[in-house]
């Protein structure tokens, strides 16, 4: 442990000593004067939080780290959360190679339910405009008597967290404070306390119970010093603004509509069994991609993005129009699809078999490709919503005692399905760097402990959230002009060249 | 390619027989000798440079021509593709109407539009409107050809539904089928409907008189510019729904001014020239 570590531990341990009733205790004796003293403190419990909060406990280096957590929502909730087989929550997301092995590293992954997981081994990816295509599967790079290697798992953000929340649990509860159903009400500098440590540089959170949490009332606000704040706070980051960090970005005026689909049995057996395929249509005309990606027993998750008017409409879709809509989408032509985006929506009985007239009356008339997806057949009841697309990137990732990962550093158009991956190797980079500090006897809050992770993330992200921000761009460009010509030749010439698919299908896999 | 358009263009009904390719053979490339399955009765596919030699040579053709129908009709079947007619069965596709025409699919002959029935609907119906033209022109709907060198189905339909159509464009303008009047329909259609020939047509302009060239410069080319640019997609106009319509209210909905009347304009000029030479006759006497 750091020599600075050792000169504090008794205050650390006056506090920590006595667990839950210390908070209580200090407050009826002298109030809220010397707040207790962690080493990290995070802010935010979702999938980048918990996963640097499981890799700190995981590293035999770091694992006695004292550490804290704080998170709005209830956490019991994610703990027990649970559904029937056949059916999947609507936040799902796509984990790389790479982030596969991070979670293996960190004993997460066999704590996911394997059943709730989907492996695909190939992703067709087409222009709905041009019908210029790529496909990305590692054929190339394998022999045929192998099984075909994974392009990307699929993972509910659900089962990813409950699976973060049970390693974090396996690795016992000494050192660690979780501040579930509670909010950071203030993050300021502490002071230079007379008889304590001098904090005048430190981040203090005041954190109490959420208002809508019954206990708000019983349980006062605590106060907590952080050696290592780190922002794991979403968007809209309260650590970010604290630190006082710029971010720059801008907003796709997209929306992406999501929604748990049912498809119907592929005629075809897919080769080699068990093969599942991913599936990308750009729809120029209509805003963005539509994604169809492979879940358990025959069922998908859907990412459109769009502009809020097509996903206002397409959420006010009764389920079989809606199932119209995404099966033409994969489809039919931007001019068919323009029209179907438009057409009223008289009454119940007659608005649904009038997108599906359509569809079926078109289908005639549209010659298709031979790797479009199989058909979905169901949509899962109220798993249809929406979320804006936006970009954002904080002008540096760092601050003195303060570190910021996942969405609070970072917001990416999800075209390549890339933002978690993106979360998680902030995570495995941040964890080196604490593990490295903590091994050199140095700071984990210092600038100079911090700057490897600063260095190692910013520009990988940049590179990731610019190319994703470029191809949203090229692909928003309706009609056959010059740039729809442009990108289509760039597709089709990356498509043939194996090498230098090879190279852009490792740059997406490392990209996390 | 002089003696492709040798077969190909003094004639182009004679190419039908060649629709019965040998459909055993294997896969081969598309070519002369291997013709693919027509897409659609009456289908004929063609090469790229039969395509080319078929539109110069019914381009030609019916310049030295111009009452040759079928082979402007070629001509318009040659040129429209690419991109032409797949647009404007995108514009149809993108309108209520045209989609429900394309899904119909209707045809004017003179069995779906008898002719009795039209002459006894009122005074300016569009139905009426078009009756009394075709008995003016002596003309019939029933004198459209069959499409056969556009190779998707549906856009064959749209070229056949333009096709037909063109009389009722007629009708609503008003124009006549003589050169200056169809001239004038011709650059009003280009500017609608963007079909290569309709603007093509515009060479047998060498053909007008110098009197009535410069008539169709001053008068028509510019009504044609008007309207043709600010009227709505006449192609999707369900002509079977409107025949009841009054025709100036369809006018106005479409956005089309009435063209000046050519054969009226004619007749006023010929009694004039009459006027003059009786007037010089009585002058002389």
């Amino acid at each position: 442990m750091s020599a600075s570590r050792s000169a504090l531990r008794p205050y650390v341990c006056s506090s920590c000593r006595h667990g839950v009733l210390a908070p209580r205790r200090r407050f009826s004796s002298k109030p809220a004067q010397n707040p207790e003293i962690y080493d990290v403190v995070c802010v935010g419990g979702g999938p980048a939080g918990l996963g640097l909060l499981a890799a700190l406990r995981a590293s035999p280096v770091t694992s006695k780290l004292k550490v804290a957590l704080v998170e709005s929502q209830d956490l019991d909730k994610a703990r027990s959360w649970d559904l029937p087989t056949h059916e999947f929550s609507n936040r799902v997301s796509s984990l790389t190679p790479s982030s596969v092995a991070f979670l293996r590293r960190i004993g997460a992954l066999e704590l996911l339910d394997t059943d709730r997981v989907q492996d695909y081994q190939q992703m067709q990816v087409w222009d709905g405009e041009t019908g210029s295509k790529i496909s990305f599967d590692w054929a190339e790079e394998t022999s045929p008597f192998e099984d075909p290697r994974t392009v990307a798992t699929m993972t509910e953000n659900a089962n990813l967290v409950r699976a973060l929340l049970s390693r974090i649990e396996a690795s016992g509860d000494e050192n660690l404070k979780i501040f579930s159903k509670t909010t950071v009400s203030s993050i300021e500098n502490g002071s230079d306390h007379p008889d304590g440590p001098d904090l005048s540089a430190w981040p203090v959170l005041t954190v109490a119970p959420s208002e809508a949490s019954p206990a708000s009332t019983s349980e006062p606000p605590v106060r907590i010093a952080a050696r290592l704040l780190v922002g794991a706070d979403g968007i809209n980051s309260p650590v970010r603004s604290f630190a006082d960090i710029a971010t720059e970005g801008w907003d796709y005026n997209r929306h992406g509509v999501v929604a748990t689909l049912a498809l119907s049995d592929s005629e075809a057996p897919t080769f080699p069994a068990g093969m599942r395929t991913a599936f990308q249509r750009f729809l120029p005309a209509l805003g963005g991609p539509i994604a169809l990606l492979p879940l358990p027993n025959n069922h998908a998750t859907l990412v459109w993005s769009t502009t809020p008017e097509h996903a206002a409409y397409l959420k006010s879709l009764p389920p079989n129009a809606f199932i119209s809509m995404v099966n033409a989408a994969f489809r039919l032509s931007m001019t068919d699809l323009k029209y179907m985006m438009k057409m009223k929506r008289v009454g119940e009985e007659e608005e649904v078999n009038q997108h599906d007239a359509e569809l079926t009356w078109r289908l005639q008339h549209t010659p298709q490709p031979n790797h479009i997806p199989p058909m979905v057949t169901g949509v899962q009841e109220r798993s249809v919503a929406s979320f804006p697309l936006r970009f954002r990137h904080a002008s540096t990732y760092i601050s003195p005692r303060v570190a910021l990962i996942g969405d609070a550093a970072h917001v990416i158009h999800p075209l390549a399905g890339q933002g978690l991956n993106l979360g998680l190797g902030d995570v495995a980079s941040l964890s080196n760097t604490i593990e490295y500090a903590v091994t050199h006897g140095m700071d984990v809050g210092d600038l100079l402990s911090l700057e490897r992770y600063s260095t190692e993330r910013w520009g990988a992200n940049a590179k990731v959230g610019g190319v994703c921000d470029l191809l949203h761009k090229l692909y928003n460009v309706p009609g056959q002009g010059p740039v729809a010509w442009g990108r289509s030749l760039g597709l089709n010439v990356i498509d043939r060249l194996p090498f230098v698919k090879g190279f852009l299908m490792r740059q997406a896999e490392g990209g996390a | 390619m002089s003696v492709l358009a040798r077969q190909i263009a003094p004639s182009a009904r004679l190419l039908t027989p060649v629709t019965t390719a040998p459909a055993c053979l294997l896969p081969r490339h598309f070519s002369v000798l291997n013709r693919p399955q027509p897409n659609y009765p009456g289908h004929i596919p063609l090469t790229f440079i039969e395509r080319g030699a078929l539109a110069v040579g019914s381009a030609v053709g019916s310049l030295i021509n111009p009452r040759r129908g079928d082979l402007i009709a070629t001509l318009g079947e040659a040129t429209a593709t690419p991109y032409f007619i797949y647009r404007l069965r995108d514009a149809m596709l993108s309108d209520a109407t045209g989609r429900r025409i394309l899904r119909d699919r209707p045809r004017i002959t003179s069995s779906t539009m008898p002719l009795p029935y039209l002459r006894s609907l009122p005074e300016n119906s569009v139905g009426r409107t078009y009756a009394a033209w075709l008995d003016r022109e002596g003309v019939s709907p029933d004198t459209r050809s069959q499409v056969q060198y556009i190779d998707n189905e549906e856009c064959a339909y749209v070229m056949q539904r333009y096709r037909e159509c063109h009389d009722f464009y007629h009708a609503v303008t008003g124009l006549p089928i003589f050169v200056e009047g169809e001239l004038a329909l011709k650059a009003f259609e280009f500017l609608n409907t963007l079909i290569p020939m309709t603007g093509l047509s515009l060479f047998a302009m060498v053909r007008l008189k110098p009197a009535e060239r410069e008539r169709f410069f001053s008068l028509h080319l510019p009504w044609a510019v008007r309207s043709g640019l600010a009227s709505k997609e006449l192609i999707n106009v369900y002509w079977e729904e409107v025949l009841e319509k009054n025709v100036d209210e369809l006018r106005r909905e479409l956005n089309i001014e009435a063209p000046p009347d050519l054969r009226e304009i004619r007749r006023m000029i010929r009694r004039q020239q009459k006027e003059e030479k009786q007037r010089m006759g009585q002058q002389t006497a």
